[in-house]
């Protein structure tokens, strides 16, 4: 039997009579000093990926996040024992304490934006051929065509990403001002436009919200995905304990990866 | 069938896995390898290896219901 | 399930479009099966040739667009990059590699091309 771990959150009593979590297993908190972690009993064999093993998992998440600050474990976080998870929690104290000291009351949003990358593209070089361009390169021989070809893509492109920085700004410039800390991710496709995750205090909720909605009647030649509010999966703040592999480790580390994908007998435990 | 509830539901669970398999606190049992400081390569062994396929055996049928048993 | 009620859009297809397109160039599992391994190691070493060949075009560019080549180095520039993109051409044929494949996602640097 091994456990499954869900979250850490900000107290040390029993979280009383919760979502049930995978295998429909009773969840309960382990306290370590003045937090806890949230697990359940594993039974079976490690959890596939599947859409009901996912959803429980968000599910005690976010009934845990109703009342207490939670951070979220990263679905398919399994120990052997509870010695390992207070050995876990020895070595990580000081960093959830931190980290929910910082997330206390507050709750993550996530907002997409897709634009008509091509109809942009099709603007951008109709702009670029009648501005009369400078005749930067001649077009003499091939190889002055070929430039001349690289460079048009070139100068569209720069205006293309610039276009986006600024559309991004403007967008965030509503957003940010209720949000106490964001990640953008700028052109992560050519039409989405911004991937981007703020991180709003509970009771600034609403302006957040406001503001979105200004954003989307202002300019309904975008679009919008509005997603929230989730546990702060994308604030949470850890040092890496990562370290370079030796040699001696990278081996044990194929073999595993070979095991795992050429299962003997397909035994599963 | 894909009609709106259909791919609503799609998007919300391309938006949940997003999360819960890639974000959030990650501890124990995953080997990150990284040069100069960046994060290179994520080794959480069991996740990364079934969550892939089995992504993708999520994409490709339409999601209304309970999955079946997985391979 | 209170996750349904989280995610509002009225573009649902779009988005999972877009949003699928963005995780396809994670190649972070790591194919160790033997058949693979020469494939495996063609997409990275042409991965990084790529990535100087595109620095190397890139840089020529803002030079052409500061004006600060002659006539003569543009040609000779030109040249060399013609001969590079044709080679490349020939090797992502050669391994049967397409664009998209050589990438390699740096977690929060995103992708290296």
């Amino acid at each position: 039997m091994k456990i499954y771990v869900y979250g850490i959150i900000d107290s040390n009593d029993g979280i009383g009579e919760s979502t049930c979590g995978l295998e429909k297993a009773n969840v309960y908190n382990i306290p370590y000093r003045d937090i806890g972690v949230v697990a359940s009993d594993l039974i079976g064999p490690m959890p596939d990926v599947t859409e009901d093993n996912i959803l429980a998992h968000e599910d005690v998440v976010e009934s845990l996040m109703e009342n207490f600050t939670v951070l979220p474990v990263r679905f398919h976080t399994v120990f052997d024992a509870k010695e390992n998870i207070l050995s876990m929690m020895g070595d990580y104290y000081t960093d959830f304490k931190d980290n929910l000291n910082r997330l206390r009351n507050k709750v993550e949003f996530g907002i997409k934006v897709i634009w008509p990358a091509e109809k942009i593209k099709e603007h951008i070089t109709s702009c670029y051929w009648k501005s009369g361009r400078k005749e930067v390169v001649s077009d003499d021989s091939p190889i002055k065509r070929f430039i001349r070809e690289k460079f048009e893509k070139y100068k569209i492109d720069k205006e293309f990403t610039e276009k986006a920085n600024r559309l991004v700004t403007t967008i965030d410039i509503f957003l940010g001002k209720s949000a106490a800390e964001k990640k953008l991710e700028k052109l992560k496709t050519e039409n989405l436009l911004l991937d981007g995750v703020y991180l709003v205090e509970k009771d600034k909720q609403s302006n957040f919200k406001e503001a979105f909605e200004h954003i989307r009647s202002a300019r309904t030649d975008l679009r919008y995905l509005f997603s929230g509010p989730w546990p702060p999966y994308n604030f949470v703040i850890l040092p890496k304990k990562s370290r370079p592999l030796k040699i001696s480790e990278q081996a044990t580390m194929f073999d595993k990866i070979i095991q795992k994908q050429n299962p003997v007998g397909a035994d599963k435990t | 069938m894909d009609n709106v509830l259909t791919k609503s539901k799609d998007v919300t669970l391309l938006e949940v896995l997003d999360r819960v398999l890639d974000k959030g606190v990650v501890i124990s049992g995953d080997i990150v390898i990284s040069v100069a400081d960046v994060d290179l390569i994520y080794l959480g062994l069991r996740v990364l290896l079934s969550s892939v396929e089995t992504m993708e055996r999520l994409r490709g049928a339409p999601i209304v219901g309970p999955m079946q048993e997985p391979t | 399930m209170i996750v349904n009620r989280m995610v509002e859009t009225d573009f649902p297809e779009e988005f999972i479009e877009e949003i699928e397109k963005s995780q396809d160039s994670l190649p972070r599992k790591i194919d160790a099966n033997p058949g693979n391994v020469e494939k495996g190691l063609a997409k990275l070493v042409l991965t990084l040739i790529e990535l100087i060949r595109k620095l190397l075009e890139k840089q020529a560019m803002r030079r052409v667009e500061a004006g600060s080549l002659s006539e003569e180095e543009i040609e000779r520039v030109g040249e060399t990059l013609m001969k590079l993109e044709n080679k490349m051409k020939e090797l992502k044929e050669i391994f049967g590699l397409k664009n998209e494949e050589l990438n390699i996602n740096l977690g929060p640097l995103g992708d290296l091309i």
